[in-house]
């Protein structure tokens, strides 16, 4: 990256994405451990999950103060703007992340009053596993401006689809076979939702990152959606 | 001006007393360090310790002879410029020969994000945390809220602390995270010890041992609960029976041979698992692999009437890197698989492509067909061999193709034939592929077939060894 006469500038700017890194540590864990308290049944991690959510949002606040301050007084241009901006809608992202995260965990506490349900909670452990996979390698692209890594998670979205859709298959089946199933069923069917939308969080943010390397904004009309998945 | 630290904190085990290093110096260290390399790898904290001591007491001979002032002006210019060459230290060298990731942290304010830097990483951590350079901003290399957390401590409280540090992805590694502060350099700059320790291994044998305890006792329940029904009927009325016995123990015989299959393949899944993550190193021979396992169950698929037809380049044109009995083992369970869904008078094609991207290697073999892919490697600049069996089985309805890699999974209403499987077949296939770093694909379209590809990256030759980072000679870190 060049570098600018005025190193306080650098200094903003390298904060700004070290903030966005941060944010993305505790949104990561943040997941991670939803998943694990539905899994494990653990109540206590659910509400850990529940209290630190207030963090990512007081981040995000101020990953969006930083950025517009920054555009205001420094105006930066082309390479520099992209990065102010794309931070700056990173931290969107991660934060819904975060609040999707929370959901998560609080429909555990009722989860955990019907009686497990092994088979259902394995599934939901692969499709959490590999949104959690797909957030990790996403932020590693972006603190390393690894532009064809971003493209890697971009390019897979329907992995998550596919399991969604399962799932979905295998809640109704349980529905169906035990009625006295169905509330529990239906909050981890909100469960794989989330899950999923977190993966489409992971996919916007690839493609937020490709606009702060090359400018290109038209990816985000270009995804190939389900294209080589069609249904025979 | 603060002083480092007199003694690191250390955790003698064996006998190992941490003080007398600290007196003798780099050669104090040294001499550990081959104890420890004789004593066995769990001796490893010891080690980088001692290295770390060792690191210390040459900075205060330093110090000691007057150049504190030299010393205070490159610490403050870590960021900027690796040192000149003065303080290039050999030690380094067996930093980097250590296995476990060591990482020394500066930061400047406890509220400044950007001030927290690495300013050393061995070669065993830029190659767990995936960076190229030796200094960088810390987050850059770690996001984990809770690493983070013990390293803030140990560099603004002087308080030793440990995380669990799991690096997520396809292969998971865990690590515990030690952070040990090494005090403050003369500019107030302050510094922090990171040792990753691998519990990977430890994790991996409590999971693996609760796992196999209950899908054994599970799975082993059925053919068992039929094995003593039928010794209670063989007992009880039909004791006189001729007939029945004879019956009754041809299906006894199926039940016990199909147990003990079941022990076999629960078996060889926990030994694949424990080793999941250690990377095999030979060169396979893939197409001589492959050629072998055809050969061997040619003769099931001519009683089937089954026809094998294999696409391969020569024997010796594609090499991987991996484990001859296991590759073997991926081919022989997609082969078999194919043969037991395969119809009378069906045909089996064997297709190996090589020298093709991960994305070629996942590109559609059947047309039309739903897809999908069941295991992806991490990503990276590998190129692949990709082995395809194509069967025309029944094939499989979309909603099945995500589960099939669970253990014990079953497609409803089908049936592999009379031997019947024991549901970890696809299972084991895509553990060895992850193991080989490689990826596994599913094809299928119902009442037409289905196409499993499984690819693995291909032998790097000699001389992409040579340039590859992880490999690259840096036999000198310079600490600043």
């Amino acid at each position: 990256m060049n570098e600018h006469i005025v190193k306080a500038y650098e200094d903003e700017l390298n904060t700004l994405t070290a903030e966005c890194a941060r944010m993305g540590g505790l949104t990561e864990a943040a997941v991670a451990d939803a998943l694990e308290a539905v899994v494990r049944r653990d109540q206590q991690m659910a509400d850990s999950v529940v209290a630190r959510d207030e963090r990512l949002d007081a981040l995000q606040a101020d990953i969006e103060r930083k950025a517009i301050r920054m555009i205001a007084l420094r105006q930066p241009l082309a390479n520099d703007l992209r990065r102010t901006v794309a931070a700056m809608k990173i931290a969107n992202n991660l934060e819904r992340v975060g609040d999707l995260g929370k959901n998560i965990a609080k429909r555990t506490i009722v989860i955990i009053d019907s009686d497990p349900m092994v088979p259902l909670t394995r599934s939901i452990e692969r499709m959490g596993r590999l949104v959690v996979t797909r957030l990790k390698e996403v932020l590693d692209a972006y603190t390393a401006s690894d532009l064809e890594r971003a493209m890697s998670v971009w390019s897979r979205d329907d992995e998550v689809d596919e399991h969604y859709n399962s799932l979905f298959r295998e809640l109704l089946t349980y529905m169906m076979g035990d009625p006295r199933t169905i509330t529990a069923c239906a909050h981890l069917l909100f469960v794989a939702k989330n899950l999923e939308r977190i993966g489409d969080h992971a996919t916007n943010i690839a493609e937020i990152i490709h606009y702060e390397i090359t400018g290109d904004e038209a990816i985000a009309t270009a995804r190939p959606k389900t294209d080589a998945l069609q249904r025979p | 001006m603060p002083q480092p630290p007199q003694s690191l904190p250390l955790r003698p085990r064996r006998g190992f007393v941490a003080q007398p290093v600290v007196l003798t110096g780099l050669a104090g260290g040294l001499a550990l360090i081959a104890l420890a390399l004789a004593s066995g790898a769990h001796l490893l904290l010891v080690l980088v310790l001692a290295c770390a001591l060792a690191a210390v007491t040459l900075v205060q001979a330093r110090r000691a002879r007057g150049e504190a002032g030299r010393l205070r002006a490159e610490v403050a210019q870590t960021h900027v410029e690796v040192a000149d060459g003065a303080l290039t230290l050999p030690y380094t060298s067996v930093l980097n020969a250590l296995p476990d990731p060591v990482m020394v942290i500066s930061a400047h304010e406890p509220d400044d994000l950007t001030g927290r830097r690495f300013v050393m990483v061995n070669r065993a951590g830029r190659r767990v945390l995936k960076i190229q350079r030796e200094a960088g901003l810390l987050v850059t290399a770690i996001r984990d809220p809770d690493v983070l957390e013990v390293v803030d401590e140990a560099l603004f409280g002087g308080l030793e602390g440990e995380a669990v540090y799991e690096t997520g992805g396809v292969q998971e590694r865990i690590f515990r995270a030690y952070a040990r502060p090494l005090g403050a350099s003369g500019d107030g700059a302050r510094l922090a010890l990171l040792v990753l320790h691998d519990e990977t291994d430890i994790r991996r044998v409590e999971r693996m041992r609760a796992d196999f305890l209950a899908n054994a006792s599970h799975e082993l329940r059925t053919p068992l609960a039929s094995l003593s029904g039928f010794i209670e009927t063989l007992r009880g009325h039909a004791r006189g029976d001729e007939g029945a016995r004879d019956r009754f123990l041809g299906i006894m015989h199926v039940q016990a041979e199909r147990m003990s299959r079941l022990i076999d393949d629960l078996m060889s899944l926990s030994r694949i698992e424990l080793n999941e993550h250690v990377r095999p190193l030979e060169d396979v021979d893939l197409v001589a692999a492959l050629l072998d396992v055809v050969d061997a169950l040619a003769p099931l698929a001519r009683d089937k009437g089954v026809a094998l037809e294999v696409e391969t380049p020569p024997r010796g044109a594609v090499t991987i890197t991996g484990d001859r009995d296991q590759v073997i083992q991926v081919a022989q369970n997609l082969v078999d698989n194919a043969l037991k869904y395969s119809p009378a008078e069906g045909r089996i094609r064997i297709l190996l492509q090589s020298d093709l991207s991960a994305e070629a290697c996942v590109a559609p073999r059947m047309e039309p067909a739903a897809r999908m892919s069941l295991l992806t490697p991490d990503h990276g600049p590998e190129r692949f061999a990709a082995l395809s069996v194509i069967d025309s089985g029944p094939g499989m309805d979309r909603e099945h193709l995500p589960r099939l890699t669970e253990r014990f999974y079953r497609v409803e209403g089908q049936k592999s034939g009379e031997k019947l499987g024991t549901g970890l077949g696809l299972a084991i296939v895509k553990h060895i592929v992850n193991r080989h770093r490689g990826g596994l694909a599913v094809e299928s379209r119902p009442g037409h077939g289905a196409v499993f590809t499984a690819y693995f990256p291909l032998a790097r030759t000699s001389a992409e060894v040579g340039g590859a980072p992880d490999e690259a000679p840096d036999d000198v870190i310079k600490l600043s």
